[in-house]
């Protein structure tokens, strides 16, 4: 393997339809394709020592079949016209129009026929008519076929829009073709060279001079098709061509009709319209299961998909706390051993307090109340040390992403309020170093406080969270209401640990954000929105400019 | 004898209390209140715990946290009513919003305090309820 090879542009990814007549056939198929073919041979073995034995004559035979045949050629031409203007290759159009003409022709020849609907035939046909419409008949699938491989050899998809036309076009002419034949054969049938005198044949030669012809271009068609085989719809059509010239064989080389192998060769007809359209439907059907299946699958798929984002979302959300949320939690962990304390040391009195006072018992209170204390500090401990976020747990940040996933998680109350969203991100808005649940956490607060400022008030509700470059090396995040805004001589407190405006508030959000925002070296302050409402905004620093260790940019 | 402060030797009050709390901390400093007022104390950190203890006939009084991890507070006293109707209840919960939340618990009238609370005003309720509860039994 070469430097050349590998400088080879890489090829484009394969994106062709796969539809049946250009899938490639399966081991199986190609077997059952060959399977049928020895199967039409030995048919034709065990008809020749009878193939010469008069049956008698059936006139509803030729009608009856002709209906059948005229039938599943149709089929199998609409199949392959559909199959056209999915692939929109030529090839499959002849062929398709190879099938339309058998199936036309196929109607003129019963027509035609000698006893089938009247003693002659009918539209005037002579003695000669039916004969050479069969010869027409079959010379059109040969033909269609030899046109279909030498065609597929350059073929080349021709434009959407001019499907329609090529398809009407074609099947007019084929239609103009059929008729033409029909009506020269049976209203000039005295100009055509004679094969059959009254209803017996003339001459060896000339009944199978029209059955030789067809024999070779079958063998034409044959070895095309041989030569070429890649599809599926080719070695099914070799199929169809070699009943077809195995009946040619039967009916107008070894005998005349009704004998047994010109009843035989009505059942090659068949087998010739019939087993590609067969082939078709089955493809067909197998193929729609499959994408029935697939279907179903990726439903399925999307299903899990939803579960697994709503858990991850659900997950996200219990972490995620608001500052309310994360003070109650504070508050039980501090209040456990408080209360433990208190009771303790109530019954350490009471143990004291006794006529003879327990002194066993009250120093053991003393200890409880001391270990309590203990507990409790370590309580405080923890919370700190949870805000001083630690630096392994940072890591580089799409601010932009870390927005829309609070927006996500705040639209619920957007919606609630009818607050109208304005998101501003800077699309080249370098990355962020930090921790992401207490970003997250800082940027829920700020959408929240917003959401609640604004339920207030009747005014218009707009929210708008823009996400900047800032001095070089920072980003800013700003989060702007249109609420009641904060009152001049709020301002001092506004970030105090304490502090709340709401009813129902700990007033610790404000103090938790800056507190996470200046552990990230950034800073967090408000400013009040014009014309009115707050916004809070804060900086952090980008991911390059970040120093690994906050304790040496702090000191 | 309820309360025999003045008595040399401390008998016990005859009365079994039983306490239920997640937290050992707590537990433990009930515990030690309940004796200093010579109850016989019986301490479980879960309700499951003390249904599946066995020991709920022999108790008088049961006090319970409200919020804990799995059955809850208003969820025991449903099963303990079942088995011991009209059992005196007293809860003690961190949260007092959550009360107001308060699931109507038939014919029961339990008493709620807020953590941390205080140690005599407890004992009084607990003396109370043990009192109303002999009164019903006609002793």
């Amino acid at each position: 393997m070469g430097e050349g090879d590998r400088q080879e542009p890489a090829q484009p990814l394969r994106r062709e339809l796969q539809v049946l007549a250009n899938i490639p056939p399966s081991i199986g198929q190609r077997w059952a394709a060959r399977i049928l073919v020895l199967a039409l041979l030995a048919i034709l073995a065990a008809t020749w020592p009878f193939a010469t034995v008069k049956l008698p004559e059936i006139p509803a035979f030729v009608p009856s079949l002709a209906a059948a045949l005229f039938v599943s050629d149709c089929v199998t031409a609409v199949l392959l016209f559909g199959q056209f203007s999915i692939l929109r290759q030529r090839a499959l159009l002849v062929i398709a129009n190879g099938y339309l003409f058998s199936a036309l022709i196929v109607v003129g020849h019963a027509l035609a026929f000698p006893g089938a609907f009247s003693r002659s035939g009918l539209f005037g046909s002579g003695l000669q008519s039916a004969v050479w419409l069969y010869w027409f008949w079959h010379s059109g699938l040969p033909l269609a076929i030899i046109g279909y491989a030498l065609v597929k050899n350059t073929d080349r998809a021709i434009s959407a829009r001019s499907t329609r036309l090529a398809i009407g076009s074609s099947v007019a002419a084929t239609t103009a073709l059929g008729i033409g034949i029909f009506w020269f054969v049976t209203q000039h049938h005295d100009l055509l060279p004679v094969t059959y005198v009254d209803v017996q044949p003339l001459s060896l030669f000339r009944r199978i001079i029209g059955g030789v012809v067809i024999l070779v271009l079958g063998g034409i068609a044959l070895c095309l098709l041989w030569a070429r085989r890649r599809t599926l719809l080719d070695e099914w059509l070799m199929v169809a061509l070699c009943a077809l010239l195995l009946e040619v064989v039967l009916v107008s080389i070894l005998s005349e009709r009704h004998t047994v192998s010109w009843y035989a060769g009505r059942f090659y007809q068949l087998v010739t319209a019939t087993v590609v359209m067969a082939v078709l439907l089955v493809e067909m059907t197998t193929l729609y299961a499959d994408v029935a299946r697939s279907n179903m699958l990726l439903q399925h798929e999307r299903l899990l998909l939803e579960r697994a984002v709503q858990a991850q979302r659900r997950e996200r959300e219990a972490r995620l706390m608001t500052g309310d949320a994360v003070a109650a939690s504070i508050a039980h962990e501090v209040r456990q051993p408080l209360t433990a304390m208190v009771t303790t040391a109530d019954a350490g009195l009471r143990f004291i307090d006794r006529s003879v006072p327990n002194l066993d018992k009250a120093k053991e209170a003393f200890r409880r109340i001391v270990a309590d204390g203990h507990r409790a500090g370590e309580v405080v401990g923890s919370i700190r040390s949870n805000f001083k976020s630690d630096v392994r747990d940072r890591a580089a940040l799409d601010l932009n992403e870390l927005i829309q996933e609070a927006v996500a998680l705040g639209r619920g109350e957007l919606q609630k309020h009818g607050i109208v969203l304005q998101a501003e991100p800077n699309k080249q808005l370098p990355e962020v170093r930090g921790n992401r649940v207490q970003l997250q956490q800082v940027l829920l607060n700020l959408i929240m406080n917003a959401v609640d400022a604004m339920a207030a008030k009747d005014e218009p509700r707009i929210l708008s969270v823009k996400s900047e470059a800032y001095d070089g090396d920072r980003v800013m995040v700003s989060v702007a209401d249109t609420g009641t805004g904060i009152s001049p001589q709020d301002l001092d407190r506004l970030f105090n640990p304490l502090f709340t405006t709401k009813s129902d508030g700990m007033g610790m959000g404000l103090s938790i954000c800056r507190a996470i925002v200046e552990a990230h070296e950034g800073r967090l302050w408000f400013a009040p929105n014009s014309p009115r409402g707050a916004v809070f905004q804060f900086t952090l620093r980008t991911h390059d400019s970040a120093s690994a260790d906050p304790a040496s940019a702090a000191a | 004898m309820l309360y025999n402060k003045d008595s040399m030797t401390h008998q016990p009050s005859g009365f079994v209390v039983a306490v239920v709390d997640d937290d050992q901390g707590i537990l433990r400093s009930l515990e030690y209140l309940l004796e200093s007022a010579d109850h016989a104390v019986r301490v479980f950190t879960s309700g499951t715990a003390l249904l599946e203890s066995g020991c709920l006939p022999e108790i008088d009084c049961l006090i319970s946290d409200v919020d804990m991890p799995g059955m809850d507070g208003f969820g025991l006293l449903r099963l303990v009513h079942a088995a011991r109707p009209g059992l005196p209840t007293i809860f003690i919960t961190g949260y007092p919003d959550t009360l107001k939340q308060l699931p109507p618990l038939s014919g029961s009238n339990p008493r709620f305090f807020t953590k941390p609370f205080d140690g005599p005003e407890l004992l009084t309720a607990v003396s109370d309820a043990l009192r109303d509860s002999r009164e019903q039994r006609g002793l």
